[in-house]
């Protein structure tokens, strides 16, 4: 029942961090900041 | 027989309880948080050579590193932050992130300084308790089922706020707006976007079960790696090698500044923790008001300027002391906090961390099978290495010749000593400082 309760359980902690919206929203914002710091200098 | 009339039971009324007293731990290591965020600037105010923004951002974040380092293994040991890591390795990947984050963050502030002026920049940067307040709700279920009394009492709070922060950023403010104010407008709102997000990993960090001391610990390789990065990349390794050299004197007081305001966001943190991001920043971001208090009693800076100045002053003070009236008597009710466990627990199922620890970690508590921490001859030899370079820095400090109030310094550094001395009094006895 592990899949019910959790459907990422059979996937690598690498997997689950890459489709994990919490990961990609402060990459994302990240690289926005570090391109407008170049447009910037 | 059993009905929704009856009276709760003693594990029902002593969890009230216990949540009760976290709610009221993470507000005052809001406010003690701000106390010490905003006096991490008076250090800062002793260097007056011309030494570059960059250059004194480098300098303070290595004296955030060795603070971030030493002070967990004085504290809990860094055997604590090895077992934390253990059970939930992939938080690192967030703490480095969120470093990352405030480095960029705190080097747009610099340039948004220079381009419109403290006075402009601060408001749009200072918008990140919003943004903070956003993603808590959007992705950690804050907020939830809070009623609209305490949504007026958290959103209405943090504007209140942000309108006393622009009357005081317009008091404090010395400078005019340089030119270029289209480009220091985007690197405000950019800084504040920035630190804003950075609350995610914070949050997701604690809904997890991790211990603040050992999120920071890694926070800071993300933190001294980039603003290292950015330093070398935008001044070059030799001119800024030899602005370091000629900076010695001072290094000692940038590294003070760095290692107060670890104190501070270490408040920041166990805040974030127990109140969540929504109320935790809004409250330690009283900090500008701590940091105008140094300046006008000790460092003498609204000397000589018109009544109205004072008048802006008093009305931003109250405004921020309203504002966070507001968001401290805003305190998450039990439905909200039911909401909160789900988004712990849908953080535990997916990296498969131990739900008991997820619980224990969020009330407060050691897991039961977890060892009770102690510190290693590694730890004293880090936190001895640390005190050193503090030391060999105190050496070739330079005593700035400048006129400085001591009656109000010894008064507010008082109050400082006194709010972390019953915080972590308090962080202590509840929580063992997890």
């Amino acid at each position: 029942m592990a899949t019910m309760d959790n459907p990422k359980a059979n996937s690598s902690r690498p997997d689950r961090v890459l489709t994990d919206v919490h990961f990609w929203v402060p990459v994302a914002v990240l690289l926005a900041g570090l391109l407008l710091l170049s447009f910037m200098h | 027989m059993t009905s929704a009339a009856q009276p709760p039971s003693s594990a029902e009324a002593q969890g009230r309880s216990r949540s009760k007293t976290l709610q009221l731990l993470g507000i005052l290591s809001g406010f003690t948080a701000g106390a010490w965020l905003g006096a991490a600037e008076a250090p800062t105010k002793l260097v007056s050579i011309g030494i570059s923004p960059m250059a004194i951002s480098l300098i303070m974040v290595i004296g955030v590193f060795l603070a971030r380092w030493s002070l967990p293994a004085l504290i809990l040991g860094t055997s604590s932050v090895r077992a934390d890591v253990r059970r939930a390795p992939h938080l690192m990947i967030w703490a480095v992130l969120a470093g990352c984050l405030w480095a960029v963050a705190n080097t747009l502030t610099i340039l948004a300084i220079r381009d419109i002026g403290l006075s402009i920049a601060f408001p749009l940067w200072n918008s990140n308790s919003l943004l903070g307040i956003f993603w808590g709700f959007l992705f950690f279920n804050e907020l939830r089922q809070a009623g609209w009394r305490r949504w007026t009492g958290v959103l209405g709070g943090a504007l209140v706020m942000c309108a006393g922060a622009t009357l005081l950023a317009i008091a404090s403010s010395t400078q005019g707006p340089a030119g270029h104010s289209l480009r220091g407008v985007w690197a405000a709102l950019g800084a504040g976007v920035l630190w804003g997000t950075m609350y995610i990993p914070y949050r997701k960090a604690y809904l997890t079960g991790m211990n603040p001391l050992s999120f920071v610990t890694f926070f800071t390789f993300g933190e001294v790696g980039m603003m290292s990065a950015l330093a070398v990349g935008y001044t070059g390794l030799t001119p800024l090698w030899q602005e370091l050299l000629g900076a010695r004197g001072v290094i000692f007081w940038l590294m003070l500044g760095g290692f107060i305001w670890v104190i501070g966001d270490l408040f920041q943190q166990y805040a974030a923790k127990y109140v969540g991001i929504s109320r935790g920043i809004p409250l330690s971001n009283s900090n500008q008001l701590w940091g105008l208090l140094w300046g006008i009693f000790v460092f003498g800076e609204l000397h000589g300027r018109p009544s109205s100045t004072y008048l802006q002053v008093v009305g931003g003070s109250l405004l921020m002391m309203l504002g966070v009236a507001a968001v401290a008597f805003s305190s998450a009710s039990g439905e909200e906090q039911a909401r909160w466990k789900e988004a712990a627990a849908r953080e535990a199922r997916r990296y498969g961390v131990a739900r008991d620890y997820v619980e224990a970690r969020l009330d407060g508590r050691r897991a039961a099978d977890e060892s009770v921490y102690s510190r290693s001859v590694w730890d004293w030899l880090l936190v001895a290495a640390a005190s050193g370079i503090f030391v060999v820095f105190a050496g070739m400090a330079r005593v700035p010749r400048m006129g400085l109030h001591a009656g109000p310094a010894a008064l507010l550094a008082t109050a400082l000593l006194l709010l972390l001395a019953i915080s972590a009094f308090a962080l202590w006895r509840t929580t063992r400082f997890n």
